[in-house]
C-alpha cells in the first residue's frame, strides 16, 4: 500500500517565492480598500473566477470598546447559518480550541478596536481555496494577530467552512461586533493562479 | 496595477557564504504595502533563537504574543514591553520562518509583525508583534542572541508585496 494516494479531486498545488526579477505571477492583487470613514462592511464584489484561490490581507480596527474584536466573512451574500469555524488561538497565558457553527458568518481572526493603543491594527491573511470550484464546498484558513497593549492580545490560526459548492463572487468582510472598521483600515483581495 | 503582474516582488535575497552575525535589509522601497520576509537560517550554535529590530530602534518599543507547541505542550505567552521582535526559531540544521509586515510604509499605524516558525527540535510557533512607532520600516536587522551567528547556507529573503 502507498504511503501516499491521492483521492479523486484534490488538487495539490505548490507556489515558489522566486528569487529573481518581478514578472507575470501567481499572485495578483484584485481590488484594495483603505478606509477613509468608518464602515460597517468592506465587500469585494464580481470577483473574477479565472484564479485558483484568493487570498485576503487586511490590517483592521474597530469601534467596539472591549479590547478586542472579530473579523468576519460572508460569502455570496448568504446570509443563513451555513458556516462553521475552528480556532486555536493563543493570549499570552493559555491557548484555547474551540469551535463555532452553525452560523451566518465564518470567524476568520481578530481586530484591534477603541480600546486598545492608538495606531494600534490587527494583521489577517485569510486563505480561501478553490473558491471558484463549484464541485466543493468553500474553504478558509487564517493567520492572524491583534496584539494589544490595554486590550487583549491574541493570535492564532482559524479554519472555516462554507457548505455551498457555489463559486465565490461576493466576499463581505465584517466586524464580528464594531459596529464599524475604522479609518485606515485596510483591506486587499489578491487572485492566485494554478 | 495591471492584471497579469505579480504582486509579489523580490526586493532582496541573501545566501551567506560564512558565518554572519547580523543581516540587515536597508534602504527598503516605500513603494509597497505589505513586507514578507523569508528565512531558513542554519545557527552555528544551538540553543540560541533568532531576533530582528526595525530601524535600528533598541528600545523597549516592541510588543509580541506567542503560541507555541513542541509535541507534548501547547503554550502561549508575551511580553509588553520588549527591546527586540522574536519569532525566528534557529537550530544547528536549517529552519523555516516566514514574517509578514502588513501597511509598513503606513506612518498613521503602528507595524504589525506576524510569523509563523519551525524548527528541527518539533517546535512550531505562531507570534504576533507590535512596534509601537507610526514610522516607515526602512530596514530590518537580524541577528542571534548570545552574539552567536549564522551559519554559511542560511538564507534570507525579503519581499515587497503590492496593494
Amino acid at each position: 500500500m502507498p504511503l501516499l494516494t491521492t483521492l479523486a479531486g484534490d488538487a495539490l498545488n505548490a507556489y515558489g517565492f522566486s528569487r529573481g526579477a518581478e514578472s507575470a505571477g501567481a499572485f495578483e492583487l484584485i481590488s484594495t480598500t483603505i478606509l477613509g470613514s468608518s464602515a460597517t462592511s468592506v465587500a469585494f464584489t464580481s470577483i473574477p473566477s479565472t484564479y485558483k484561490h484568493l487570498q485576503i490581507r487586511a490590517s483592521a480596527r474597530t469601534d467596539r470598546a472591549l479590547g478586542v474584536d472579530s473579523f468576519t466573512l460572508r460569502l455570496n451574500s448568504d446570509s443563513a447559518n451555513n458556516y462553521y469555524s475552528h480556532l486555536l488561538f493563543g493570549n499570552g497565558s493559555a491557548v484555547t480550541a474551540t469551535s463555532l457553527g452553525a452560523n451566518n458568518i465564518i470567524y476568520a481572526g481578530r481586530t484591534t478596536d477603541s480600546s486598545n493603543t492608538a495606531n494600534a491594527f490587527a494583521q489577517n491573511l485569510v486563505d480561501i481555496l478553490d473558491y471558484a470550484l463549484t464541485t466543493k464546498n468553500k474553504t478558509i484558513r487564517s493567520l492572524f494577530g491583534a496584539d494589544t497593549v490595554g486590550g487583549y492580545p491574541w493570535q492564532g490560526i482559524h479554519s472555516g467552512v462554507w457548505n455551498s459548492t457555489a463559486a465565490i463572487t461576493r466576499i463581505d468582510v465584517l466586524p464580528g461586533v464594531g459596529p464599524n472598521f475604522v479609518t485606515g483600515s485596510r483591506f486587499s483581495l489578491y487572485g492566485i493562479k494554478g | 496595477m495591471p492584471a497579469g503582474v505579480s504582486a509579489i516582488t523580490p526586493l532582496a535575497n541573501l545566501t551567506l557564504g560564512s558565518a554572519q552575525a547580523t543581516i540587515t535589509f536597508s534602504s527598503i522601497s516605500q513603494a509597497y504595502r505589505d513586507l514578507i520576509l523569508v528565512v531558513s537560517p542554519i545557527a552555528t550554535t544551538t540553543g540560541n533563537a533568532g531576533r530582528l529590530r526595525l530601524n535600528g530602534d533598541t528600545g523597549s518599543n516592541y510588543s509580541w504574543v506567542q503560541m507555541y507547541g513542541d509535541g507534548t505542550t501547547a503554550a502561549s505567552s508575551q511580553s509588553t514591553s520588549s527591546t527586540e521582535l522574536i519569532g525566528l526559531q534557529s537550530e544547528t540544521t536549517q529552519t523555516a520562518t516566514v514574517i509578514h509586515i502588513t501597511d509598513y510604509s503606513a506612518t498613521t499605524k503602528h507595524k504589525s509583525v506576524l510569523s509563523r516558525s519551525n524548527n528541527t527540535n518539533a517546535i512550531s510557533t505562531v507570534v504576533n508583534q507590535r512596534w509601537a512607532n507610526t514610522a516607515a520600516v526602512t530596514s530590518i536587522s537580524i541577528y542571534m542572541t548570545a552574539s552567536t551567528t549564522y551559519a554559511a547556507g542560511s538564507t534570507f529573503a525579503l519581499y515587497g508585496v503590492s496593494a
